[in-house]
């Protein structure tokens, strides 16, 4: 890829998202029930999806596709491969967003977890073959999980309305940052920039999107066949599991600012 | 005047107040696990036995009802349309959510073929308690799920499940409120979309 496509791609990703969010304010609103209707408004106000129409339309967008290309593939993906080889393509994926991950939790002033960040990828890289096993895990430094979209929450940035992303699924308006540093965080965006590294680069993120699919199979086919409103259940899901990540983080860690700097976490 | 009736009510209340207490029973963490224990080792014998999977799919209705706090789930799955529905439609909620629930669990029961479960920790959460356990199953990662158990008349029963930090409940409720206020706060809609549900899984089956 030449470097001017390549800043394109990066432009593009940086402003495409926001422009989503706002080409779907501009496009379809819900309309809020009215106030002196209090359980309504409240219901409205708690639900906090004033773009539900638009994020309707795109939940719609993505059902299809993945109707047509992602679930087909990851299934043949899964006949092919056995839960074994999986597990180590999930290692190795995880292992490139360690340094992202080491980032985020400095900035969430985390330090034990960044710690454990940065040794899982020294380790992983080197002795786990570039990422494929996970040797860290053995030696005390098990997965820890986190991203720019966690980190904006620690620094008490509320999650804002709900936001259904092309491609991408569930997200909201602090979330949806978190694509743009993932994208710039990676090793192989701050490595120089050569066509062999660019192609790794696409087979990675190829693969880890079949790979995530195939972890998912069960789950959204169960979900899909069992819900009235699937497109309520994933946007209850997402909710409840990012209050959870940003739970078990909170409770897994302690700061380590002096007595003197008082700072609540969120 | 009025000061005296607020402390002849509040004398009044205060037997009351002791019956109520005494419906309330905290459940001890070590019963919980035992009674997960157990229900984890009848549901395991019936998705891994050797019968048919209609006779598995009554067994596991069956197991359900005794496990399961149905009814209570259900009035909290409703949530604020509790207040909003007439007691017909109540009712019918109420059946038509005992069905779907065994549907939901069937519909799973090839999916955990050869399935094992670990009982971990019980924690106390107020008056409940929240069993974790870690299930197994052939080609899948193992799955931490936690089972948040209530003392229901002096009977241990099942009233969530947690998943990945994800409340069954919780989530089940909104998938429900989605319906209703995508139609108008109609909970005749809701009642429709169960039974379209329940005769599509019939059809399929």
């Amino acid at each position: 890829m030449t470097t001017k496509l390549k800043h394109r791609l990066r432009f593009g990703l940086a402003t495409s998202i926001p422009a989503l969010a706002l080409a779907g304010v501009l496009a379809g609103c819900a309309t809020a029930p009215p106030k002196s209707d209090t359980a309504d408004y409240q219901a409205y106000q708690q639900l906090n999806d004033p773009l539900e129409p638009t994020n309707r339309v795109f939940f719609k967008v993505n059902n299809t596709l993945d109707t047509y290309v992602m679930k087909p593939v990851a299934k043949g993906y899964v006949d092919i491969t056995t839960q074994g080889i999986r597990n180590h393509v999930t290692d190795f994926t995880s292992n490139i967003g360690e340094p992202a991950r080491m980032l985020n939790f400095m900035a969430e002033g985390y330090p034990t977890d960044a710690g454990t960040s940065l040794v899982r990828f020294l380790v992983n890289s080197t002795v786990g073959i570039g990422g494929i096993f996970d040797p860290a895990a053995a030696i005390g430094y098990p997965k820890t999980d986190t991203d720019f979209g966690i980190t904006l929450a620690s620094w008490g940035v509320p999650a804002g309305p709900y936001l259904y992303l092309p491609a991408f699924g569930p997200s909201g308006v602090r979330d949806v940052w978190k694509y743009p540093v993932e994208w710039f965080a990676t090793p192989i965006e701050a490595a120089p920039a050569s066509a062999a590294l660019s192609d790794f680069g696409y087979s990675q993120t190829g693969i880890d999107l079949i790979n995530t699919r195939a972890t998912y199979l069960q789950p959204i086919d169960q979900i899909n066949a069992t819900a009235l409103d699937p497109y309520a259940t994933f946007r209850s899901l997402y909710r409840q599991s990012r209050a959870s990540e940003l739970q078990q983080i909170q409770q897994r860690d302690s700061r380590t600012w002096p007595d003197w700097y008082h700072q609540t976490a969120q | 005047m009025y000061f005296r009736r607020f402390i002849l009510g509040a004398i009044a209340s205060v037997p009351m107040l002791a019956v109520l207490a005494g419906t309330a029973h905290a459940l001890s963490p070590n019963a919980a696990k035992s009674f997960i224990t157990q229900s984890g080792q009848k549901l395991v014998a019936i998705v891994n036995g050797a019968d048919s999977q209609g006779q598995k799919a009554s067994q596991l209705r069956d197991l359900v009802n005794q496990i399961v706090a149905v009814d209570q789930v259900g009035d909290y799955v409703l949530g604020r349309y509790i207040n909003v529905a007439t007691p017909a439609q109540k009712q019918q909620f109420q059946a038509l959510f005992h069905q779907l629930l065994s549907y939901n669990i069937t519909y799973q029961i090839k999916a955990y073929q050869g399935v094992t479960f670990t009982v971990n920790s019980a924690t106390p959460q107020g008056d409940d308690v929240l069993v974790d356990t870690t299930v197994t199953a052939p080609e899948k990662s193992p799955a931490d799920v936690g089972w948040v158990v209530e003392d229901e008349a002096g009977q241990p029963k099942i009233i969530d499940v947690i998943v990945a930090g994800t409340s069954l409940r919780i989530t089940t409720r909104n998938d429900y409120a989605g319906v209703i206020t995508d139609n108008g706060g109609q909970v005749s809609a809701l009642l429709n979309a169960m039974q379209n549900q329940i005769s599509k899984i019939a059809a399929a089956q």
